[in-house]
This record gives structure tokens, C-alpha cells and sequence, in this order.
């Protein structure tokens, strides 16, 4: 406890410290999803750095037990390493961040059958750490708190029942004595909520629905009752700003993704935006009231979920130094948003974009191409990005030495078109038509890139042949680290995006690395594990990804030699 | 392998579909082993069928079945089940694999819908 009192101490004082950049930043553990509470992935270690990373061998090797789909981004704490592996999860671990040597693990019960309410493989993203507890969120829509020491179990709350078709798959956000927790759903109409539980009890402390019920305000954007099944799901991870007492997190596409039942199927669609599907919300901590929100794709029907992480930052905007949210969204628009507001500062486009032209700084609202929204029995041809996004659940990383935010993209389009589905609970709720193997200009399928969110625009780009790439992490060692499908773990140069090393880690590279450091030793840290079911909707494409590297399930830990 | 079910004439969601106003033919299940497609061979249902699998299968099993999953790749059902191809389709869209992650579309899509999906499948399975 000392240990992480003094840890705690070091990145407050580098809160406090830091001028105009990262609004917190990791110290030399890894204490949370994203690195800190602004999400930055970015750490303040800088012994691994950009004249001897191309000297970075294997520590050692912890085996997962468990195949498909690794999404795990694990936790230092002291001198424990928390990991959490695939199947909802099957196992979290807690092993000996210095050697690999298993601590405890936990190994829950999960029903098999969450595999049918499950939209995108059998995945679990990790835990989130305080005062002795681990708290994570399950496929069969619990969420237990674990003691971090033994691993036992000491409260189980249902956030959701699965069978409506929803899961959890990200690690909640903690805030004060809370922990806060969305789920997923989207494809199965759920409809999405934003819950908070007390971190001590379990007891549920508010619920927002991210979808109003008839007669509440905003649900003049839905017609009918096409907000019953209205989706909404805030599946991936919140931010948390302390300060402002905002927690913020981002709601998944409109269900379902054809738009003919929830409005008027067409680019002109007035007031049926859908709120607040596709959105950013900001809410208020202790009472889960909604202060603000920002809806990125209005009445969308191209399953833009809204979801990305939001990385906070105060950047020198026009002079003035301003607290931002950035967001590089699914819709292909990379956002700046005052995070005390709302308000929008600035959107262009980061990847090959046509189904809007623009993004309007008056009304926030994209400027449709009508050619390139799929209607009822009407094909959409060509529009990019494909559902994939510009960017998908993988991190983004914020360098605040750089100044730059280091993008995993996708360089895909599609053709969509509109169908009639009637609702069934716990079933695919999608009323669409899809073809996704679609590789967008360039011949290349994905890009690591690094962007100027001040002046919103491209600094350099390291090109992928295969689409989903691996999240990022960046280092004030000057590196940027990151995976592709195939299993190739690399370092980049944060300023150049020259390769200054790779290693074959044998299976596809999902979630973004960590780094930390132990008894003077720097550490960098990646799980591996190859994706099964997104690759699944490309078709073609997802045969050579399937062929390219193996499932696997491991965590691959490196450092410099003595 | 006896059951009890009936395989009827499709009624519901798709019915009002113009192409598919006329009633199948009724496939009994009694001896299901003789199960045979209404529709096989013809190509505008396959055509159709493509279409209905890729708005309510190809999550899981790909857009035009290419799925790079083996478990999850349709066009190796011929492979796999040889003669007992069709059974296996219908009773597992049916009764689902719900551990497998397959749900039952019993209520969900019609027979007349399961049978287009099917000759679809059957026009692209690959050669053992």
C-alpha cells in the first residue's frame, strides 16, 4: 500500500507539473485501461528509448490458457501484473510483474451460451484497479469485484441480463467510490445505460439510460417505439476527469443499423437524430445526470458507433489553453471537443471519408453525401470508411512531447442497403446488408498515424497490408509501440514513424501495449492472441488474415539486456 | 432420429415478398434422414438466398459464406454431412447451438426463408 501511496504521490505531483499537455500521464506502473484517467496510453519512462529500443529481447513469456480474441490490457500495480484472457474472461491473472510467476487467478462461470449474445467475439479488454480491489465486467453481464491479493470474489452485481442480448466486455471507470460500467448490444437492440455502483457494496448508486423513454426530453428524436430497441450501448471505456466531475463515455450505433424504422430513411431526416445514439456524453459523477452530449453520427445507419475512447487534454487552442476530449471516431472524423462543454472546436476527416463531405462548426452535424446513406432495399455503393470505422476500439495513444496523437486506422469501405427485420430478444437486430471487403485507396488496409489534433492534420503514417491493426502506446523514450494481425510487434519513432524494431510474437496483436518499471528496470508489456470474428466479416481479406498468423493467447513481456 | 416435426408451408415476416407469395412445397420430417430442399437447384432462390444470408447469417458466418473460420465456414457443410446435409441444416436452424453460439430461428425466419438460405448454401460448398 505504501508503494502505490508513493506511486499515487509521483503522478499527482505530474499532474500538477505538467504545463500544456496530458492532463495526467502514467508514472512507472500501469495503474489503469488507458494509462491514466485521461486515457493518453502515454508514460513518462524513457530508459527503453529510440537509440537502444532495436535491443529489446524477451524477458519472458506468461501462457493465457485460452484462445481467440486477446483484448486484454493489463495492470501494474507495485509489483503484481493483473491480466485478464479471452472467453468473457475465462481467467484473470495475477503473476509477479518481474518474473511471470503466477500469483492467483480467478476463473469464473460463464454460461457458453453468451457466445449467441456476443456480436464480436468472445473478448474481455481487463480490470480496473482501487483501494485493494479488482473490478471487472463479464459477458454474462456481471460485474464482481475481486480482492486484488487472493483473487476471491467479493461482490457480484448483474448489470444486464445477457440473454437480451448484451455483454460486457471493457473494464469500468472508477470515480470517487463508484465504479461505472456500460454494456454492449448494439446489434441486438438493447437498449443502452451508463451505471454506477458503489465500490465498497456493489449497490447501485444511479443508472442513465442512454435512450429516453416516450415523453422524456430528447425522445422527440425517435419516432414511435423505435426507441424501445433504440441500441445506444456504451461498451467500451469511459474518462474521468476529476476536476470537472465528468465522467464521459461514448454510445454505440442506432439499432438496428437499417434506418427506415427510426426516422425518415433519408439524409434529410430533421429531428430524428436518435439521441443519444452515436454520441459523447459527459456525465455528471454523483448523480449520472447528462451535462452535455455530442452526437457524432446523427440518425446513423452505418453502425458508426460513437464508442472510441476519449483521450483528454488541455492543447493551446487560438492561444488559449483549453481542456479538450479528442476522439478519432468510427464515422472517420477526428474531433475536438471542449470537454467542459461540449461545444466543438474543431472535425476533419483522418482517413478516406465520403459519406459526408464535412462536418459543420455551426450546427455540429455532418454534412451528408445522400448517394452514400443505404436506404430500404436502396444499395449505398463504396462508402468509406465501412462499419469497421476510421478507427475501432483499439486505443489511440497522446504524446504530449510530440504533441501528436498516434492513430490505429482502417483503410476499408462497403456497400450497405436497407432491410425489414422484425425484433426478437437476444437476437441480431441488424435490418441490414452488408459487404465490408471493400480495401480502401492506396492498396493498403491499415495505418499507424500520427496527428496534429491543434492544426487536424498529418504529420506521417506507418503503413499495414492487413486491416486491424493493434492499438497504440507512446513513451517519452520517443517510441511509439504497436501490433498488427499477423503477430509482429513493432517501434516506431514518435516523430518520424521510421521502424526502429519488430518482433514476431507468433499471433495477431489487438490491444496496445503497457510499459512499466521495476527495481530500475523498464519494462514493455503486450498480450497476443488473434482476433477470429471481425476478421470473420471480410470475406476474402479475412481468409488471408486467418492465414497469416495462428490463434494464441500469451503475454510477451520485454526489456533491455543487462 | 425421430421427430416430430412438420416442416410446413412458410407463413409470416417474408410472406408478403412478392417472390415469395407462393406456398413450398410441404417437406415432411418424419423420416428425416430422406429431408430433401424444395428449392434445390433453383438458381433464382439461390440467388435470394444469398441475399437472406447475408442480412441475417453473415454475422457469424461471413458475407457470401467465405468464412475463413472452419467451424463457422457453410460452404463445408457438404463435406461435412454429406447426404445428411440438409437434416443437419434444419434441425440445427431449429433448435440452435446455443453453446456454439448458434440461435434458434425457430419464430424468427419462416421455413419458406431457411430453405431459400439453403440453396444458397448448396450452390457454394466447396469440393471435399
Amino acid at each position: 500500500m505504501l508503494r502505490l501511496s508513493a506511486i499515487l504521490a509521483v503522478s499527482l505531483a505530474a499532474i500538477a507539473a505538467l504545463p500544456v499537455a496530458g492532463f495526467a500521464e502514467s508514472g512507472k506502473s500501469w495503474i489503469i485501461y488507458g494509462g491514466d484517467q485521461a486515457n493518453t496510453r502515454f508514460s513518462t519512462l524513457s530508459q527503453v528509448n529510440t537509440s537502444n529500443v532495436n535491443k529489446l529481447k524477451v524477458a519472458w513469456v506468461v501462457q493465457l490458457g485460452s484462445l481467440e480474441a486477446q483484448e486484454s490490457t493489463p495492470l501494474v500495480i507495485g509489483d503484481t501484473l493483473y491480466v485478464t484472457t479471452s472467453g468473457g474472461p475465462k481467467y484473470v491473472y495475477a503473476i509477479n510483474a518481474k518474473d511471470g510467476t503466477p500469483k492467483w487467478k480467478y476463473a469464473p462461470e460463464i454460461p457458453a451460451d453468451v457466445q449467441q449474445t456476443t456480436c464480436c467475439g468472445l473478448d474481455n479488454r481487463g480490470v480496473a484497479f482501487a483501494n485493494d480491489k479488482l473490478f471487472v465486467g463479464r459477458l454474462d453481464g456481471y460485474l464482481v469485484a475481486l480482492d486484488a491479493k487472493t483473487g476471491k470474489e467479493l461482490w457480484k452485481t448483474q448489470v444486464v441480463d445477457y440473454h437480451e442480448g448484451a455483454a460486457i466486455t471493457s473494464p469500468p471507470t472508477l470515480a470517487k467510490d463508484l465504479v461505472i460500467t456500460g454494456y454492449a448490444g448494439g446489434e441486438y437492440g438493447i437498449r443502452g445505460a451508463i451505471t454506477a455502483y458503489d465500490q465498497n457494496t456493489g449497490k447501485q448508486v444511479w443508472r442513465t439510460y442512454t435512450v429516453p423513454v416516450a415523453g422524456e426530453p430528447a425522445s422527440e428524436t425517435w419516432p414511435g417505439d423505435s426507441w424501445k430497441h433504440g441500441g445506444g450501448a456504451a461498451w467500451l471505456v469511459g474518462s474521468y476527469d476529476p476536476k470537472l466531475n465528468l465522467v464521459y463515455y461514448g454510445t454505440s450505433n442506432a439499432a438496428p443499423w437499417g434506418a427506415s424504422e427510426r426516422g425518415p430513411d433519408k439524409s434529410d431526416y430533421g429531428k430524428f437524430v436518435n439521441l443519444y445514439t452515436a454520441s459523447t456524453l459527459a456525465l455528471d459523477v454523483d448523480t449520472g445526470k447528462i451535462v452535455w452530449y455530442y452526437q457524432t453520427t446523427p440518425y446513423d445507419t452505418w453502425d458508426y458507433d460513437g464508442v472510441n475512447e476519449l483521450v483528454l487534454a488541455d492543447l493551446d487552442i487560438n492561444g488559449k489553453k483549453t481542456p479538450v476530449a479528442l476522439k478519432a471516431d468510427r464515422n472517420g472524423f477526428f474531433y475536438v471537443l471542449n470537454r467542459q462543454t461540449g461545444a466543438l472546436i474543431s472535425a476533419q476527416p483522418f482517413v478516406t471519408v465520403n459519406w459526408a463531405k464535412s462536418v459543420d462548426l455551426e450546427t455540429g452535424r455532418p454534412i451528408e453525401v445522400p448517394d452514400k446513406r443505404p436506404r430500404l432495399d436502396v444499395w449505398a455503393k463504396d462508402i468509406c470508411p465501412n462499419l469497421f470505422g476510421g478507427k475501432n476500439w483499439e486505443h489511440m495513444a497522446f504524446n504530449p512531447q510530440t504533441g501528436l496523437v498516434y492513430i490505429p486506422t482502417f483503410n476499408l469501405c462497403m456497400d450497405l442497403v436497407g432491410k425489414k427485420e422484425e425484433y426478437k430478444k437476444g437476437a441480431f437486430y441488424l435490418g441490414e446488408e452488408w459487404d465490408l471487403d471493400k480495401p480502401g485507396p492506396g492498396g493498403f488496409m491499415s495505418e499507424m498515424l500520427a496527428w496534429d489534433p491543434i492544426n487536424q492534420k498529418r504529420v506521417w503514417g506507418s503503413k499495414e497490408e492487413l486491416p486491424i491493426m493493434g492499438g497504440a502506446l507512446t513513451t517519452a523514450g520517443g517510441l511509439v509501440f504497436h501490433g498488427n494481425i499477423q503477430g509482429w510487434f513493432k517501434a516506431l519513432d514518435a516523430k518520424t514513424g521510421s521502424e526502429l524494431w519488430k518482433f514476431n510474437a507468433g499471433s495477431g496483436i489487438s490491444q496496445g501495449a503497457i510499459t512499466y518499471e521495476l527495481d530500475g528496470k523498464q519494462y514493455v508489456a503486450v498480450v497476443t492472441g488473434r482476433l477470429k470474428t471481425p476478421p470473420s466479416f471480410l470475406g476474402h481479406t479475412g481468409e488471408r488474415i486467418f492465414a497469416s498468423s495462428a490463434e494464441g493467447g500469451a503475454l510477451f513481456v520485454f526489456e533491455l539486456p543487462n | 432420429m425421430k421427430s416430430s416435426i412438420v416442416v410446413a408451408g412458410a407463413v409470416g415476416l417474408l410472406a408478403t415478398q412478392s417472390w415469395l407469395a407462393t406456398a413450398p412445397p410441404v417437406v415432411r420430417a418424419d423420416d428425416v434422414t430422406a429431408m430433401k430442399n424444395p428449392y434445390e437447384g433453383d438458381p433464382l432462390r439461390a440467388a435470394q438466398g444469398r441475399s437472406l444470408f447475408n442480412q441475417f447469417c453473415a454475422h457469424c458466418h461471413a458475407p457470401n459464406a467465405i468464412s475463413p473460420d472452419p467451424p463457422k465456414d457453410l460452404r463445408r457443410l457438404r463435406v461435412r454431412y454429406a447426404e445428411k446435409m440438409p437434416e443437419v441444416f434444419y434441425f440445427t436452424v431449429t433448435h440452435g447451438r446455443p453453446d456454439k453460439g448458434m440461435p434458434n430461428w425457430t419464430g424468427i425466419l419462416p421455413d419458406e426463408t431457411l430453405w431459400t438460405i439453403f440453396t444458397f448454401l448448396q450452390s457454394v460448398q466447396s469440393q471435399p
